[in-house]
């Protein structure tokens, strides 16, 4: 017996099922080497078999699979779209990804074994995919956030306004880019978290009553971000307010954070 | 002409129900009989038809043609799925070693798109068992259809673990070849 002979015996037994105890050790790690001709020998035995099987009369399964199986797709469907919008961060995840299963692929016929699992990874794949896109919206965020503070400070017409804790949060402590024309940048830290249904509205002051700028919510650090829109005119001071979720149109909280 | 089952598996991998219907009302009457003949029980039947489907959906975006035929690939998986059954059942106890025989089928199915053209050599392939010596076709069906191990199969057979393996390759090479010649 040449050495792949053994080999032939044991592809035959492992098409059909039967192999076990260290023959089947012996067998996948010579198929995981890549053996071709074991590849194509369990790639044929296969279909033998299956021609085999399907060549019974075919039967009528019970409906109720059907129903339930239907049932169970639609549900699925959500998961299985493409995501809507393509960028190279996903992208490269997704190409490391399917290197990373194709690699496994090329393990040969074993890999009927390792479907289930490839199934698995592909939902966990999604699943990161996902993730980096949020990931990457956040970032991309940030970035628009630095800029604009960035382009703000460049200009010498723009001031920086301090804002100091008050009321309810004297640790909290912010800062306001400001520039007349252009709007501005709020910066806050040691803010407390918002109450649930609550937010913190910020407010210019500049002429008789004070105008709103938007409301915004603190991270799980007390850090927050909030882009300032020109108010119309200038504004010379600033106060942030906790307000109901939507916002108001005059303050009626108390002031947690005020410029001097 | 039907879809190439090919196809529709590309199209389940994108995530299409209508694709999954078409695929399951192609290959589930094809399928179903022969997780009976394993698992002789059609309510078990039913379940592990289920269980191979949903795979079969799941897993459609690392279906590779290049491996095999959408047949083999859900023949294989539907006869893995049915041999776990059947082990599971063995091991709480119900041991029983099904009689090999083909006479479990349900109703007949309605005919298919290609029923016809797979009625054609339905002959030749069906018999292609027979063909076979009846030592090697007694072990390649304790195998393939009940499940048994190499070493099951030789205690249960009384015969030396090499002589199994030996009649398994010799009517699995047979068996290639009756189906390379079949139309």
């Amino acid at each position: 017996m040449t050495s792949h002979e053994a080999f032939d015996e044991l592809a035959a037994v492992y098409a059909v099922g039967a192999l076990d105890g260290d023959d089947l050790v012996r067998f996948e790690a010579h198929l995981a080497e890549g053996c071709e001709r074991c590849t194509a020998t369990l790639r044929e035995s296969e279909e033998a078999l299956a021609r085999v099987a399907l060549a019974g009369t075919p039967a009528v399964p019970p409906p109720a699979v059907k129903t339930v199986l239907r049932q169970r797709v639609a549900a699925d469907g959500r998961a299985r779209r493409a995501p809507a919008r393509a960028s190279w961060v996903p992208w490269a995840a997704a190409t490391g990804a399917v290197a990373a299963l194709a690699a496994l692929l090329t393990g040969g016929f074993v890999a009927s074994r390792y479907e289930a699992r490839l199934g698995q990874m592909a939902r966990e794949t999604a699943a990161v995919r996902e993730r980096l896109q949020r990931n990457e919206a956040a970032l991309r965020e940030q970035v628009a956030v630095y800029r604009n503070a960035v382009e703000l400070l460049r200009d010498p017409a723009t001031r920086v306004v301090e804002l100091r804790g008050a009321g309810p949060s004297p640790e909290a402590s912010g800062r306001v880019i400001w520039h007349d024309t252009a709007g501005g940048q709020l910066f806050v830290a040691n803010l407390p978290p918002a109450p649930a249904g609550k937010a913190y509205e910020l407010w210019t002051l500049g002429g008789a009553a004070p105008q709103a700028a938007g409301t915004f919510q603190v991270d799980a650090a007390g850090r927050a971000t909030h882009r300032v829109e020109p108010a119309g005119g200038p504004a010379s001071k600033f106060a942030v307010t906790l307000e109901p979720e939507p916002g108001v149109a005059a303050p009626t909280g108390p002031i947690v954070l005020a410029s001097r | 002409m039907a879809m190439a089952g090919e196809t529709l598996v590309r199209r389940m991998a994108a995530g299409d129900r209508e694709a999954f219907g078409a695929f399951y009302d192609r290959y589930a009457p094809l399928v179903f009989p022969l997780i009976v003949r394993i698992v002789r029980d059609r309510s078990d039947a039913a379940d592990v038809l289920q269980d191979v489907f949903w795979e079969a959906w799941q897993g459609a975006p690392t279906y590779d043609p290049a491996r095999g035929t959408p047949e083999a690939w859900m023949i294989t998986r539907a006869r893995t799925r049915a041999i776990d059954r059947v082990r599971a059942l063995r091991r709480r106890g119900e041991t029983f070693l099904p009689p090999v025989d083909e006479s479990l089928a349900a109703a007949p199915a309605e005919a298919g798109g290609d029923a016809a053209e797979r009625a054609e050599d339905r002959g030749v392939i069906r018999t292609a068992l027979q063909t076979l010596s009846p030592p090697q076709r007694e072990a390649i069906e304790l195998a393939y259809y009940a499940g048994l191990t190499q070493t099951e199969i030789a205690e249960r057979l009384k015969q030396p673990l090499g002589t199994v393996k030996t009649r398994i390759r010799l009517g699995l090479e047979r068996l290639r070849e009756v189906v390379r010649r079949a139309p």
